[in-house]
């Protein structure tokens, strides 16, 4: 789930305003909360929760948000729902060699914990995949959690493949 | 009804695509006549060794009935290129077919801009000169006042490129696809049954799915092409293969694939298109999701404004296919041409 709150100015149609880049970004919305008893300089704060589709949540929001930028929508605080910040991915190469502790170390010092790992492989210094899912912080995007992983990746010659 | 008009054209490479592009105009030379109002008079053939230049408009049912015919024919000139000749015939459209150099783009090239320079229409099933020279091959032909149109360079002859016209009151905001058939074959068969890559890519050379060489293919450059093509058509932008981060199927393993499966997961050779960024690589794709297609098909998913997702899937390559392709572009550019 994705929470938004806004400030709307206290005009006819403005909330149309709000709902529409959601929808047309695929945003299934759950709720939508007026606060008029908070009233200040003819603005309205609103509380709006909606889902997005989990392959297209990065690239929706950043959209969602831009076109309210446009509009002159105040944004003042969004919340993605720790559902939609699990990543799953797969590292293949010398897993094991490459030493996985420390990889799974310095997921952890970025504050990307590791939920489920699986590995499948034949000798431990022989081509190995791992499978993890990672919960990353709600400050950090999707494309900076890939980009630290790579990082490793790049250092360690491991393959990533990610979802 | 007004007069049917008269199209002049010439081909430029006789091999699976040209032929098969010879055939399908005989096959539907009166339905073209009938709904679309004009005939087409092929009056020149270019091959590696020479050219049957025919003003008067060469038959193509003897021409079809034996290949030998086209160097036996009395108009055939040996030796005679393309490149030299263009410029003095006098034809409307120059379908270009030729084998093409993958890193060059030649002689593709050098026949497509030459076309365009003496004010000739051009249709081409090469991709490279587009997705190294787009920009330069779109300026020429729009300051000649020319169609340039290649269809069947993406996937085709499924309408991944067309498809623009239809959405022109939406907006793309997304491409993700699978463009590459002997990789979707390889991933597929690896994914089924179990198999090693190198073992899935020789199967899938004796079926012919691959080349003998498969390096553009498993290395991810021929997807990346495709890419940079239909990004650039499809989004407006205007990038070059040097542009998109690639990545090949080689390093996938059994192993990779079965801790894919046990969480839900595909690998797939993906082509995405997004936040102005062009990538090539094998991704984790949820198993029912649309992009899961098995075999050799093709696949292209636009997220859209209005619409959300639109799929289009199909075989991505074949003479008949590409011939197809080719034949629709020629109706387009008629029928955007209607004086000549």
């Amino acid at each position: 789930m994705i929470y938004f709150e806004v400030k709307l100015p206290d005009i006819p149609g403005s909330l149309i305003e709000l709902i529409k880049p959601i929808s047309q970004n695929g945003g299934n919305i759950h709720g939508i909360l007026h606060h008029h008893d908070k009233k200040i300089n003819n603005t309205i704060p609103v509380d709006i929760w909606f889902e997005l589709s989990d392959d297209l949540i990065e690239i929706s929001l950043e959209n969602i948000k831009k076109e309210l930028i446009k509009k002159n929508i105040q944004l003042i605080k969004i919340s993605v729902d720790s559902k939609n910040k699990i990543v799953t991915f797969i590292l293949t190469g010398h897993v094991f060699d490459s030493d996985i502790t420390d990889t799974i170390k310095r997921l952890d010092s970025k504050n990307i914990k590791v939920l489920d790992l699986h590995a499948k492989f034949t000798e431990v210094d022989e081509i190995s995949s791992v499978l993890m899912k990672v919960e990353f912080p709600e400050v950090m995007t999707k494309f900076e959690l890939i980009n630290e992983i790579e990082k490793i990746c790049k250092e360690k010659n491991l393959f990533l493949i990610r979802s | 009804m007004c007069k049917s008009m008269e199209v002049k054209i010439c081909l430029i490479g006789m091999g699976n695509v040209g032929t098969s592009f010879l055939q399908l105009l005989k096959e539907k030379r009166d339905y073209i006549s009938v709904n679309f109002n004009f005939n087409c008079k092929l009056v020149a053939i270019f091959e590696h060794d020479g050219a049957l230049i025919n003003n008067g408009g060469i038959d193509l049912v003897n021409l079809l009935e034996d290949y030998t015919n086209l160097r036996k024919n009395q108009y055939w000139t040996s030796n005679a290129k393309a490149q030299d000749l263009i410029s003095t015939l006098d034809i409307d459209i120059c379908i270009e077919t030729t084998p093409t150099n993958p890193n060059t783009g030649e002689p593709a090239l050098s026949h497509i801009l030459e076309a365009l320079k003496n004010k000739i229409n051009v249709i081409s099933s090469n991709k490279a000169p587009f997705y190294l020279h787009y920009a330069k091959i779109q300026n020429l032909a729009k300051k000649m006042n020319c169609f340039v149109k290649f269809e069947a360079t993406v996937a085709s002859c499924v309408p991944a490129l067309s498809i623009k016209e239809s959405l022109i009151g939406n907006t793309i905001f997304q491409i993700r696809a699978i463009l590459n058939g002997t990789n979707n074959y390889i991933l597929s068969r690896m994914t089924a049954e179990g198999v090693s890559f190198s073992v899935a890519l020789k199967e899938a050379q004796e079926l012919g799915y691959a080349e003998t060489d498969p390096t553009l293919d498993i290395n991810g450059y021929d997807a990346a092409g495709k890419l940079v093509i239909l990004s650039n058509e499809l989004l407006g932008w205007s990038k070059s293969i040097e542009d998109v981060k690639i990545k090949g199927i080689t390093k996938i393993t059994p192993h990779a694939l079965e801790l894919a499966k046990l969480d839900g997961y595909v690998i797939k050779h993906l082509a995405i298109a997004e936040d102005n960024d062009l990538t090539v690589e094998p991704r984790l794709v949820k198993r029912d999701s649309p992009l899961n297609i098995q075999g050799t098909l093709n696949l292209i998913e636009l997220q859209t404004k209005y619409a959300g997702s639109i799929i289009l899937m199909g075989r991505g390559a074949g003479g008949f296919e590409a011939a197809s392709a080719i034949l629709n572009d020629l109706i387009s550019i008629v029928k955007k041409r209607r004086g000549f």
